[in-house]
């Protein structure tokens, strides 16, 4: 291969990548202001809807049975709550608007009164946001309510509270807050960024193979002194740079959306609390796991629409194509899973496992070389694939490709 | 004198048809060949293997003594070759192209830079040079196309149906190019066409192909003694309805 060929089939489509507005767009400038402008978004939608839930008020009907008793009083001091003293049906509570059933059990006062238990039942509609929380509340009263109760009759017996609570069991988490934060990002991060390098590859991957095709420009280039192999590197090449900057472009934008968000969601208060345990190692790793993942999806973007002989066509693949990315990123997220010998080797599960233990920042170095030295086999096999591809007869002269002989050479 | 283009029994099977079979013939330095025939009759097949777009089932195609089978880099090296398949990369100016496929041929730079000066002044390019290949009128991108197909300077020069969507002064244009890059630079030149009188005009040779095999070769005065007819057109259509 001559690197001066290469280079200035690399330069010529990069020229053309650099003018087409409607590339430059999708791949750089949508993604640099759609997350955060979408994440901005969603976090004032969140917020106000939060806010909308926590002082809209709901009406509770509670059996007048319970009038004067101790619950009517707690429910009534709640200002969210509409508390009206009147019977009530279980169907017929279905029908209502924001209303929650009370209802307090017959002898509620007598069976306190003689140490038993009283029954108080809450009816409401669970799929209802806005009732879950308000249920909570009240379940939050009660209990206090109970707990008081039950902290009179061991007084009144003389017996100490630990009496019918034997054992007092506490957790503590002890995760540092980054690696909350990691925690999570290290859930969807990885199935977002592959999503992002797989965008910006396939769409360039499509112009300069299929695309190329449909111009009929494809053609010229294979009545040229070159070799296959020259081809193929030079367009490679120009989608692997495009897949790289388009990724860099969405991380980097996602993080910048998030910050926004979290700052908005806790008022400004948790902006310190934004970090992530992620040191220059795992930073390295992390380029060089997103390089390679990179090289892969390149060379497996152009392979497979090489076939299509025109764009639309091309596009027709790209649902396949994604589903190959995203189930794989999917399973990472699965629980128990995570980076092993054998899953440091099944392609894309193994780049997204190693992602997401980067980002909680708990990562075995072994399986992390593993993971790189797969990612760049497969990347190799995938630019050899695409080579035997591009190699064909039918896919040099436009012609429908025949699957029966797609690895023929020329 | 040694033959710039040899076809050598060169046959292509389609799996469910012969596009083209036991074709043979031979160019040389200066002159200009016509090939001629209907729709379908192989005519686009046999330039692609000539050109090594396609590779033959059976027999050899050779440019400038190489064979496009086993010496394809060097045969490639001294082609120019075109047809109404290969369109121009829109977003890059005319110049842009022939610096590419200059690079692509290895023409060194310092020779590229006058080569394609000197091209884009003899197809008068210069007019329209600040444009977008997708903003040139289909005469102006034959033109571009016809000065990538020689930005290397070949010593053979195929050419599928170049003047197909030309009006008449782009047409005559395309044609002096051809005669005089023949006549003057002796360059050996083949052309598919389905004017006959821009064969009458130009040609030294006419191949006639039908149905996949070469029916004719030689000059288009053999032709008419051949058929006996005076005219080109009617010599044609004699040999391909019989």
């Amino acid at each position: 291969m001559r690197s001066h060929i290469i280079g200035t089939i690399f330069r010529k489509e990069m020229l053309e990548v650099l003018r087409d507005k409607r590339m430059l767009f999708l791949v750089i400038l949508m993604p640099f202001f759609l997350y955060p402008v979408m994440f901005t978004l969603i976090g004032f939608v969140g917020k106000s809807q939060g806010e909308k839930l926590n002082t809209e008020k709901v009406t509770v009907l509670l059996n007048p049975e319970a009038e004067n008793t101790p619950i009517s009083v707690l429910l009534k001091a709640n200002p969210t709550l509409d508390v009206k003293l009147e019977s009530f049906e279980q169907a017929a509570l279905d029908t209502m608007t924001n209303t929650i059933g009370v209802l307090v059990g017959d002898g509620y006062q007598s069976s306190l009164d003689s140490n038993r238990s009283a029954t108080v039942t809450i009816y409401y509609d669970s799929s209802k946001d806005l009732l879950d929380g308000r249920v909570n509340d009240i379940k939050s009263s009660v209990e206090e309510l109970s707990q008081d109760l039950l902290l009179a009759r061991l007084n009144a017996q003389q017996l100490p509270q630990g009496f019918v609570k034997p054992i007092d069991l506490r957790e503590q988490n002890i995760a540092p807050q980054e690696r909350v934060i990691g925690k999570i990002m290290g859930r969807f991060l990885p199935m977002m960024l592959l999503l992002f390098i797989f965008t910006g590859c396939i769409y360039i991957a499509i112009d300069i193979t299929a695309g190329e095709k449909e111009r009929r420009t494809l053609q010229t280039l294979f009545t040229a002194p070159l070799k296959v192999s020259e081809i193929i590197a030079g367009k490679f090449l120009a989608t692997f740079l495009v897949g790289v900057v388009s990724a860099t472009m969405n991380v980097l934008s996602l993080l910048v959306a998030m910050y926004i968000q979290v700052q908005l969601l806790s008022d400004g208060k948790a902006g310190e609390a934004f970090s992530l345990p992620i040191g220059p190692e795992g930073w390295a790793w992390m380029a060089l796991i997103i390089v390679l993942a990179t090289a892969f999806m390149a060379a497996i973007s152009i392979a497979v629409v090489l076939l299509a002989n025109s764009y639309k066509e091309a596009q027709s693949y790209v649902s396949p194509l994604m589903m190959v990315i995203i189930i794989p990123a999917v399973m990472s997220q699965m629980p128990g899973m995570e980076l092993t010998t054998t899953t440091a080797m099944i392609p894309m599960l193994n780049i997204s496992l190693a992602i997401g233990a980067i980002f909680q920042g708990i990562f075995n170095v072994g399986h992390i070389l593993m993971v790189v030295l797969f990612a760049l086999l497969y990347a190799g096999l995938a630019l050899y694939l695409a080579s035997l591809t591009f190699g064909n007869e039918n896919v040099v002269t436009g012609e429908k490709v025949k699957f029966n002989a797609l690895f023929s050479k020329r | 004198m040694q033959a710039l283009i040899e076809a050598r029994g060169l046959s292509k099977d389609f799996g469910s048809l012969w596009a083209a079979r036991d074709v043979s013939f031979q160019v040389e330095a200066g002159e200009i060949v016509g090939m001629l025939g209907p729709n379908g009759a192989g005519k686009t097949t046999t330039l692609r293997m000539l050109s090594g777009l396609l590779t033959p089932t059976e027999g050899e195609a050779f440019v400038g003594g190489h064979s496009m089978q086993h010496a394809q880099q060097d045969a490639r090296k001294g082609l120019g070759f075109l047809t109404g398949d290969m369109d121009l990369y829109r977003r890059l100016k005319p110049a842009e192209v022939l610096n590419y496929f200059g690079r692509l041929y290895g023409v060194p730079e310092t020779t590229l830079k006058n080569r394609v000066a000197q091209l884009m002044n003899a197809f008068h390019i210069n007019e329209f040079a600040d444009r977008f290949c997708e903003k040139l009128s289909t005469g102006q991108k034959q033109r571009v196309s016809i000065a990538r197909t020689l930005v290397h300077d070949p010593k053979v020069v195929i050419l599928d149906e170049p003047t197909t969507g030309l009006d008449i002064m782009a047409s005559e244009f395309i044609l002096q190019f051809i005669r005089s890059m023949a006549k003057e630079e002796g360059k050996a030149v083949i052309f598919s066409t389905h004017h006959l009188d821009e064969v009458e005009r130009l040609c030294d040779k006419v191949l006639v192909i039908h149905a996949g095999r070469l029916v004719f070769a030689g000059t288009p005065a053999e032709l008419n003694a051949q058929t006996g007819k005076n005219r080109l057109a009617d010599s044609f259509f004699q040999l391909v309805n019989a």
